[in-house]
């Protein structure tokens, strides 16, 4: 059994969270994680995660206050959450450990 | 700058949105849209922006339906019971008018309910019913008569020249016929209804066997099919398949099957069938071909039709038959069809069940249901200032109005679910008594009978949304300020609408009054009219056989000691037993318009029931028809001056075959029910119609003259039974079908009184209790004993008085229309309006009175005490 449940798109909406740290709201993500990956993000992918990483705690919300350009509603700032953490960390040990399995050979290997 | 995304594609966001989620989606929404807008333009903008709230259109961002807040409501609606429940017990006495007078109500309610679809399932078994009619006729001379009934050779013809009936049968019913069983020479006898029928009558209706071979049943002749019952009945647990019952004296059948008992919801219960093949041995004109000439109230006709045979394509073609058969009969006869589900209902065709009744027990039912719902609207509302402060505490809490109303809806509920099980749990015990009253076999399961379920859970719907609904919005109303500082008034708007209330509660109890004293009356004219003969102390009883013994008999009867009188006859003066024949008199050519009615009697009739001759002489003794009386509507409807005019003159009846001169006229008599008119009559006497004797008693001697007539009847015939009637019974029993019926309007409707006089107790003692303090300044002030009465009085007088201003016309109206169906009837005089309104008044007193006489005599110490 999976100790921690984490998608690739999630992992990656995280550590863009973690990127951002004080600045991490719903465009912000968005519009980072478009530039550093170039790949588009849809914003209902996007949100529908937030909502997901949410319930299963690994991040968690406030509301910052409201402004002009947003029509007067307030942004939604995310934090990781200490269970995000380990999540995280898990995900990258867990990754790393099976790196360091891969014998030199198997990459290396040349298909011509 | 302000930006503007598409409207519509906003909009549909924000419905489908999770509103938690919704302002921060929304904002990012908007300042991607605004970035987009600044660098590639409002369209680009406006495009990406549809997309993007299309992709957001998904399982984690749309709200779920069954709502977002998971707020635990089990504790509210727990507490709604609990209050409920505190209320019923803290009040009790109105929580027992409330119960009582609901159980009441629905109790009547489920009662008729089962009664009135026991009648609405009449013959609704059968296989493709709506297929099924009887065919009927109408007689068209001078007024229109009705009768269920066919020529006898219609059945077979209408099979033979016809494809239009899928199956055709003939049915002739016959009561009180002779059965005889022959047992190793030991003969028992029994009196039963038989029935000719063909084999298609199992064919058409579902009565199922449980013994002998369904095909072919009846086909052969002498045979005969009964039900387990009877077979029970004669041949115990013997198998009855091959023996052999008797018809009368002579007809032997042999047993080729035993059905299924009859249900109980059916009009067709004869339990013992013929084969119609033997018809011949019975009767030779039922059997003939050529039996046009009249018909017999035991013949009938039933068809199922072909799929798709529409019954007015039938009846279009059955006047060929009246052409062809009877030509000379200046078309008479008008051949209908019945549908079967009309059978039971239609008077007129001599249904057992008028719809009427049907829709009256229905409304009764209802307004039963209706002024218990009243009474309990009444009580809650005039209540409804001691909830004031929970409301307002409960609006503090923040309550929301639906809220409230739904709380006070669940305590109706919980009281209408108690006054439910009560009521099922009393009709369940009276079920049997009006079984037995009915003669009907009535059940209340719940468990297994579907649509008993389904009604009962309507009127528990149904009621506590009429009861609950109105105090609920006069409760939830309230302003929380006003009701918890306590000075709420219960606002003058709503005591209007009470007084509506109790308005309309009187006019019911008032109409239903006024429907009982004159159905009351209409009972007490039909039972004490003169019907224009003697019917004291006469004893029926029929003849052994039609010829030289008759009068041997009779001589002996006259013999018998306290016997004062005995007149052998076709029937009493007044019978359900009618034989009309169309008759030529005189020298005119052509036949009368109208039919003249046969009553048989010898020269004793006329004194046996005090028949009075207003002209000419009575008959002369004759076995055969010699002589001719006729009544004074014979000598009306042929248009004769004065009844001395007839003396002389010839009649020809019934083909010319009854003739003889005219001696006498007699004095008019009811000669049917009072529902009829009384119709041109002839006596005569032809020995060979005779049924009974007429035999009048000393009725203090009864005892011994009664055996003593048995004995000689016994000794002269001593196969077939002897029975005799009183002929008062027998004329009693002409109503006994709507006697019935009004005993059971008259109950309920006194029920429905005595619901609405619970109700006026619960107000008036509720009133009593508000004007404890007033009662008592007023008493200090030296206000007097029967001034106080009169608060009460003044109140309750004025609205009965307008109810009564609603009811007179309205009761009135609805009893002149039920009166129409008696030809003679009472007149509904001012007398029963100013009874009623007496009686309504007493009824009010009695109810309202004690409990005002009690506070109005309290010692005003008491109540002034504390404040």
């Amino acid at each position: 059994m999976k100790k921690y449940q984490l998608g690739e798109f999630e992992e990656i909406v995280m550590l863009t969270i973690a990127i951002l740290y004080k600045e991490a709201y719903g465009l912000a993500i968005k519009n980072e994680i478009e530039s550093r990956l170039k790949r588009n993000v849809s914003m209902g992918a996007m949100h529908t995660a937030l909502v997901r990483l949410e319930d299963k705690g690994y991040i968690r919300s406030h509301d910052g206050e409201p402004t002009e350009e947003r029509m007067g509603r307030p942004k939604k700032y995310f934090q990781i959450t200490a269970l995000g953490k380990k999540a995280m960390e898990y995900s990258r040990e867990t990754r790393n450990a099976l790196w360091g399995a891969i014998p030199d050979v198997s990459l290396n290997v040349k298909f011509s | 700058m302000k930006s503007n995304p598409p409207k519509l594609s906003l909009r549909f966001f924000r419905w489908f949105c999770h509103p938690k989620l919704r302002d921060s989606i929304e904002g990012d929404l908007m300042e991607l849209y605004e970035e987009r807008k600044l660098k590639s333009g409002k369209l680009k903008a406006d495009a990406h922006f549809i997309k993007d709230v299309l992709f957001l259109f998904r399982p984690g961002i749309i709200k779920p339906t069954e709502g977002y807040q998971n707020l635990n409501t089990y504790a509210m609606y727990k507490n709604y019971f609990v209050t409920a429940w505190r209320n019923i017990t803290s009040k009790r006495a109105y929580a027992a008018i409330n119960v009582f007078g609901l159980a009441l109500g629905i109790a009547c309610a489920l009662l008729i309910f089962s009664l009135v679809r026991h009648h609405l399932d009449f013959d609704k078994f059968h296989a493709q019913a709506d297929r099924i009619y009887r065919f009927v006729t109408e007689e068209h001379h001078g007024e229109v008569e009705y009768s269920p009934n066919v020529p006898p050779a219609f059945g077979k013809a209408f099979r033979d020249d016809y494809a239009f009936g899928e199956k055709v049968t003939r049915l002739c019913t016959l009561n009180d016929k002779l059965i005889t069983l022959d047992e190793n020479g030991e003969k028992r006898k029994f009196q039963e209804q038989v029935a000719f029928a063909d084999p298609e009558f199992f064919e058409i209706f579902n009565f199922p066997l449980v013994a002998g071979k369904a095909d072919g049943l009846l086909r052969e002749p002498n045979t005969a099919v009964i039900t387990g019952q009877i077979a029970k009945k004669y041949f115990g647990d013997q198998l009855a398949l091959g023996k052999i019952i008797r018809l009368g004296s002579d007809i032997d059948f042999t047993v080729v099957g035993v059905l299924k008992d009859i249900p109980a919801a059916t009009d067709l219960n004869t339990e013992i069938y013929f084969s119609y093949s033997t018809m011949k041995q019975y009767n030779d004109w039922y059997a003939a071909d050529d039996a046009w000439g009249g018909i017999t109230s035991e013949i009938q006709v039933f068809t199922r039709l072909q799929p798709g045979v529409n019954p007015t394509e039938v009846e279009a073609v059955l006047p060929t038959y009246v052409q062809k058969y009877r030509p000379k009969s200046k078309n008479v006869h008008h051949y209908k069809m019945q549908a079967l589900s009309d059978m039971h209902f239609n008077a007129q065709y001599g249904g057992k069940m008028s719809i009427n009744t049907i829709w009256i027990l229905s409304t009764i039912g209802f307004l039963l249901v209706f002024t218990a719902c009243l009474n309990f609207i009444n009580l809650a509302t005039a209540q409804a200032v001691t909830r004031a402060k929970e409301v307002g505490v409960r609006k503090v809490m923040g309550g929301l109005r639906a809220q409230l109303f739904w709380q006070f809806t669940t305590e109706a509920g919980v009281i209408v679910v108690l006054a439910t099980l009560l009521a099922f749990a009393a009709s369940y015990t009276v079920l049997p008594f009006m079984n037995e009253f009915f003669n009907v076999t009535l059940s209340l399961n719940v468990f297994s009978d579907v649509r008993l379920l389904l009604f009962l859970i309507i009127v528990i719907a149904a009621v506590t949304l009429l009861s609950g609904a109105y105090p609920g919005i006069v409760l939830s109303r309230f302003k929380p300020v006003l009701a918890l500082k306590g000075n709420l008034k219960g606002g003058p708007g709503s005591f209007n609408i009470r007084r509506g209330l109790i308005i309309a509660q009187f006019t019911i109890s008032q109409v239903l009054l006024i429907g009982l004293i004159v159905m009351f009356y209409q009972m007490r004219y039909v039972n004490k009219m003169d019907m224009g003969f003697d019917r004291d102390a006469v004893v029926m009883v029929p003849v052994g056989s039609r010829d030289q013994k008759l009068n041997t008999l009779k001589t002996q009867f006259e013999a018998i000691p306290h016997v004062e009188k005995v007149s052998a006859c076709f029937g009493s003066p007044a019978s359900e037993n009618m034989w009309g024949t169309s008759f030529r008199f005189d020298t005119r050519t052509e036949a009368e318009e109208f039919p003249i009615y046969f009553k048989g009697g010898d020269e004793d009739y006329l004194a046996l029931f005090g028949l009075e001759l207003v002209a000419g002489r009575n008959v002369t003794a004759s076995d055969t028809v010699r002589e001719f009386l006729v009544n004074e509507k014979a000598v009306l409807k042929l248009g004769l001056a004065s009844p001395e005019d007839i003396l002389g003159k010839f009649m020809y009846a019934n083909g010319g075959s009854i003739k003889g001169p005219i001696v006498g006229v007699v004095k008019d008599f009811h000669d049917q029910s009072l529902h009829a008119e009384i119709e041109p009559i002839f006596i005569t006497t032809p020995r060979n119609f005779y049924n009974s004797y007429a035999i009048k008693i000393n009725m203090a001697e009864a005892a011994t003259t009664l055996p003593a007539i048995e004995k000689a009847w016994s000794a002269m015939y001593p196969e077939p039974i002897y029975h005799y009637d009183f002929l008062d019974d027998q004329i009693a029993s002409f109503y006994k079908a709507e006697q019935t019926m009004l005993t059971v309007v008259q109950v309920f409707s006194a029920i429905a009184l005595l619901i609405g006089c619970l109700g006026l107790y619960g107000l008036v003692s509720f009133m009593a209790l508000q004007k404890t303090k007033e009662i008592g300044i007023r008493k200090v002030l030296g206000g007097s004993v029967p001034q106080i009465l009169w608060i009460f009085g003044k109140e309750f007088s004025r609205l009965v008085v307008i109810a009564f201003f609603i009811a007179a016309p309205l009761g009135w109206l609805l009893m002149s229309q039920w009166l129409t169906s008696y030809v003679y009837k009472t007149e509904i005089g001012v007398g029963v309006f100013v009874l009623e309104l007496l009686i309504i008044l007493a009824i009010i007193m009695l109810t309202a009175g004690f409990r005002s006489l009690k506070a109005a005599v309290a010692n005003p110490v008491n109540s002034l005490r504390s404040e």
